[in-house]
């Protein structure tokens, strides 16, 4: 190896060293620089209402930093004179070192490089690299931990959200949620029961579009009712169309009469222990055993749970080990009942866990999970039940099954009718029999539109001993009534939209989560269903849906009326009053600081001195407000406030 | 001879001389170091300091530890350009004919001490002008070449004493360094004492020989200076151009003109000649930056301003040193 050579050697090897060290430092001035963008990130994170993906960002940028710093330190490389000029600087080698580097090279100095070279490497044989180059943490390091060490900090200081932005952002949770379930709920009665007309399919596909669309990308509370009170009306609308049809009315009531009777009866009936071992539902594979009501009874019990982990949620959970514990045990012992009835609700074992592992937003979503998959199963009950108790009392012949409005069980009579006309041997007396039924038939089958006719035609037919046209008559009115079922099972598919509509107002509304929403009831019902007291009731008169008709077109997207969000009108729960409504006990005032209202006081003005006794006074007074409070004539919401003052009253 | 000999003798003369000149000056060290270096590059010399601190002894020393032809010119203001280049003069031969003869002046020496070289008018401090840089001589229409080696080395008074003429600017250029002779120390002085009032007299033994001089000149030249140290060099003489791209601040601040390219020969001859001494064999930034002062500050004109505030090119100078970075890729960045 030549002296050049071995110069070369040396110079690359403190080249190599020199940009592994280069990127060594980039990488801790990199994690200075990503630790800084991490902590601003947070910083403004915590103070300002930024979405979590600013957080994202600025970790990303945070660890990107170091990186690119090191690989931007190593992707640096330098020719063997700039490392020569460095280590001359360095070692103050008085450009010995790069002066070698360049002569070498030149054939024209001759002796002068020879000489040059053996000198640069005299002086380079004395030096360590390692010791020139040492690994070492940079001053960078300390800064980084620094910054680091403060972003660990902040990380335990809560965020500061406005109250403003917490509702803002509590509403857009519930709209989501809400969007899903909506979505969810709608495609669910879709794939179960697929409506037979076009707009019914669209009309019910556009609910669960707009829940989509809103689990997609929540709107603001405002712009989400509007939309759903918009389409609320297109499905109103769809409905009405529908049942303009009187026929399909008719029999819609006729059902309903039905229904009604059946539950009154199944009423009674639940009385007795041996009976209600035959109104247990059982599931395809055999193993479920559970009732509606008992379905119902444990989706209440859910309801319970699914209310405590939201309070739990909200108090936090480490505070209130009683109220966990309870909790678990509720969960627990609903397990326990799902089993004994053979069902297997995976999500409500999977809350269990949840609740242990402490996850409360984990064990909420499991629950919602739970709460609907219930939902679905009571509704199989249900459906389930009916068609057994209607096949219990399903009616004798014809007549009377299209008196009762029984369409399935008249199809399948007129059916039989049709095949026994085709079969070409029918005795006189069958024929006479069958004569006979459709003539009594005629009548009840007047209110399903052309069914009568057809009925009509095919007694002609029949005495005119035409059984061929006669079977084609019957075929055609079983097959009105098979229109008429359909066009009733897109009632009811449009019934379900619309009832999963108000149920998302209502939660929307509120800002309760779906299953809570569940049990809020219509406007002027309380929970349940049922109407409230001394309000009455708003059912349609028609029975047909429960909506009252519209009149005509309404927008009310501009207007806010918060009193009129469908928490109901008389069922105001137990908010708070807004702070000019709140009462203060001030002498001679009844609204501080607003003007003074004018009270309107029956009887006669009476002046001078009072002859009543203080006690007797205050004790009438307290008579009067509790009479008042027990007769309703006092706001719910202003009760409380009223009871205080006179209670207080000495 | 070959180069590693050369050098080796280089080394041992320039020790040689030092000594020998450190045998009758005493202290002074800097101003010896950068004669010789101006010697050994060729170069002229330009010492400036008040009267009686020893810059003629310095040249005569140096005259007498060289062997070769030493003439010193005492500057009056009296004095003519032909008083120094010599001149025609009728000449009766013995048959009676008159004819013009060429009578050298003194400048025909290969060491000149042009002594208070500022005494002089203008006029005839020009008369060096032609020597000092072609190392010849225009006298009666006929150039003559002067010997080489030619150095000159001239002193001068501060030019603001009594009955001086500032030397003009081409003539200062041409000078390679300018030296100023500063006042001895303490110990310098009782040494001066010691030498000069006693009966013990100092003598130097000749060192160097015509030829052996002219060896070493080219010896030097064939230092290599690499090309950061040479654009080094470069960056400093433009950082002195008063309103340009590459001008330090105070230069546009208190210059009239920077220094000429004879600034950048200087600078990479002085530090060749430096390196060599020092025992490296190329030049360094320390080179550079060490005979950037007696390299530079004659070339250097001040304005107004500068005057007016006092400012020196010296100070300038330290300021140009402080700026121009040595690495050209910081001046990129």
């Amino acid at each position: 190896m030549t002296g050049f050579e071995r110069l070369v050697t040396r110079i690359e090897h403190a080249a190599r060293r020199r940009r592994l060290q280069r990127a060594w430092r980039a990488f801790w001035t990199g994690l200075v620089v990503g630790a800084c963008i991490w902590l601003v990130a947070l910083l403004s994170y915590k103070l300002l209402p930024l979405p979590m993906r600013v957080l994202a960002i600025g970790a990303v940028l945070g660890v990107a930093a170091p990186l690119v710093a090191a690989i931007g330190g190593l992707a640096r490389r330098e020719s063997p004179q700039q490392t020569a000029i460095w280590l001359d600087k360095q070692q103050r080698l008085e450009e010995r070192v790069s002066s070698a580097i360049e002569v070498g090279r030149d054939p024209k100095y001759g002796r002068w490089s020879e000489l040059l070279i053996d000198d640069a490497n005299r002086h380079l044989e004395r030096l360590d690299i390692r010791r020139i180059l040492p690994w070492t943490l940079p001053k960078s390091s300390l800064w980084a931990l620094l910054v680091l060490t403060i972003g660990a900090a902040l990380g335990f200081v809560p965020e500061y959200r406005s109250a403003s932005y917490v509702q803002k952002q509590r509403e857009r949770e519930t709209v989501r949620d809400t969007g899903r379930a909506l979505a969810d709920v709608t495609r669910r009665d879709l794939e179960k029961r697929a409506p037979a007309l076009d707009a019914t399919r669209r009309a019910v596909e556009s609910v669960a579009e707009l829940g989509e669309q809103l689990a997609r990308k929540p709107l603001t509370k405002p712009e989400a009712l509007r939309e759903l009170a918009k389409l609320t009306e297109k499905v109103q609308q769809q409905a009405r169309e529908l049942g303009q049809n009187a026929a399909l009315r008719a029999l819609a009531k006729k059902q309903s009469d039905q229904s009604d009777r059946s539950e009154k009866s199944d009423r009674s009936d639940k009385s007795d222990q041996s009976d209600r071992s035959d109104t247990k539902t059982e599931s395809a594979d055999g193993k479920m055993k559970a009732s509606s009501d008992d379905l119902e009874k444990l989706k209440r019990d859910l309801e319970r749970a699914l209310q405590s982990a939201e309070a739990l949620k909200k108090e936090g959970a480490a505070r209130d080990k009683a109220a966990q514990q309870n909790l678990a045990d509720a969960l627990n012992s609903l397990s326990q009942q799902a089993k004994e009835l053979g069902l297997n609700i995976s999500s409500l074992s999977e809350a269990i866990e949840a609740l242990k592992s402490g996850e409360i937003d984990q064990l909420l979503k499991d629950l919602a999970v739970a709460d609907r998959d219930l939902e679905q199963l009571a509704e199989t009950a249900r459906a389930l039940e009916q068609m057994q108790m209607q096949a219990e009392r399903v009616g004798k012949d014809l007549p009377e099954q299209l008196q009762n409005g029984q369409a399935m069980a008249a199809r399948s009579t007129l059916q039989k009718m049709v095949n026994l006309l085709k079969s070409g041997n029918v005795d006189p007396k069958q024929l006479q029999s069958v004569m006979d039924e459709v003539s009594r038939a005629i009548k009840p089958a007047g209110q399903y539109g052309k069914v009568a006719d057809h009925l009509k035609q095919a007694l002609q037919r029949m005495q005119a001993k035409d059984n061929a046209a006669a079977a084609q008559s019957l075929a055609d009115a079983a097959n009105e009534l098979q229109k008429l079922m359909d066009q009733l099972a897109d009632a009811e598919s449009l019934e379900g939209a619309l009832s999963a509509l108000r149920r998302a107002q209502a939660a929307i509304g509120t800002g309760k989560s779906w299953s809570q929403a569940g049990t809020l009831g219509q406007p002027g019902f309380k929970p349940g269903g049922r109407p409230g007291r001394g309000v009455g009731t708003w059912a349609d008169e028609d029975g047909w849906i429960e909506q009252p008709p519209m009149t005509g077109a309404w927008d009310n997207s501009g207007i806010e009326r918060p009193e009129m969000s469908p928490r109901g009108i008389t069922d105001r729960g137990e908010a708070a009053l807004s702070e000019g409504l709140t009462p203060t006990k001030v002498r001679g005032k009844l609204s501080p600081g607003g003007p003074m209202p004018s009270v309107t006081l029956k009887g006669l003005s009476l002046k001078g001195s009072s002859k009543v006794e203080v006690q007797e006074a205050i004790r009438a007074a307290q008579t009067d407000a509790q009479s008042a409070l027990s007769h309703d004539q006092v706001p719910r919401a202003y009760q409380g406030p009223v009871r205080d003052y006179f209670g207080d009253l000495k | 001879m070959n180069t590693d000999e050369q050098i080796a003798k280089f080394r041992e003369i320039y020790a040689a001389l030092k000594r020998e000149i450190g045998k009758v000056i005493v202290g002074h060290e800097p101003i010896v170091d950068s004669t010789l270096i101006a010697l050994m590059a060729g170069g002229h010399v330009l010492l400036e300091g008040v009267p009686g601190l020893g810059k003629t002894l310095l040249v005569r020393t140096l005259g007498e530890v060289l062997d070769l032809t030493f003439s010193r010119i005492q500057f009056t203001p009296d004095l003519m350009p032909a008083d120094i280049m010599g001149t025609n003069l009728v000449m009766e031969a013995p048959d009676g004919r008159r004819t013009f003869e060429f009578q050298h002046g003194p400048i025909f020496a290969h060491l000149i001490l042009a002594d208070e070289i500022n005494r002089a008018t203008p006029k005839t401090q020009s008369a060096l002008l032609e020597a000092m840089q072609e190392h010849s001589v225009t006298a009666g229409g006929e150039v003559r070449r002067l010997a080489e080696p030619f150095f000159v080395l001239a002193t001068q008074n501060p030019i603001d004493q009594e009955g001086t003429y500032p030397l003009p600017e081409a003539q200062l250029d041409r000078f390679f360094f300018k030296l100023l002779v500063g006042y001895p120390t303490a110990a310098e002085l009782t040494e001066v004492l010691n030498r000069t009032t006693e009966t013990a007299q100092a003598t130097v033994n000749r060192v160097l020989s015509r030829e052996g001089l002219i060896e070493l000149q080219q010896l030097v030249r064939q230092v290599p200076a690499v090309s950061h140290v040479k654009d080094y060099a470069v960056r400093l003489v433009l950082a002195t151009h008063p309103k340009t791209n590459t001008a330090v601040p105070i230069a546009n601040q208190f210059l009239r003109y920077g220094s000429s390219p004879r600034g950048a020969q200087a600078l990479i001859l002085a530090g060749k000649v430096r390196a060599l001494a020092q025992g490296r064999f190329n030049v360094s930034f320390d080179d550079i930056r060490a005979v950037a002062l007696p390299a530079l500050r004659h070339r250097l004109i001040l304005n107004f301003e500068a005057e007016a505030e006092g400012i020196t090119t010296d100070k300038i100078i330290e300021q140009v040193l402080s700026e121009v970075p040595e690495n050209a890729a910081a001046v990129a960045a």
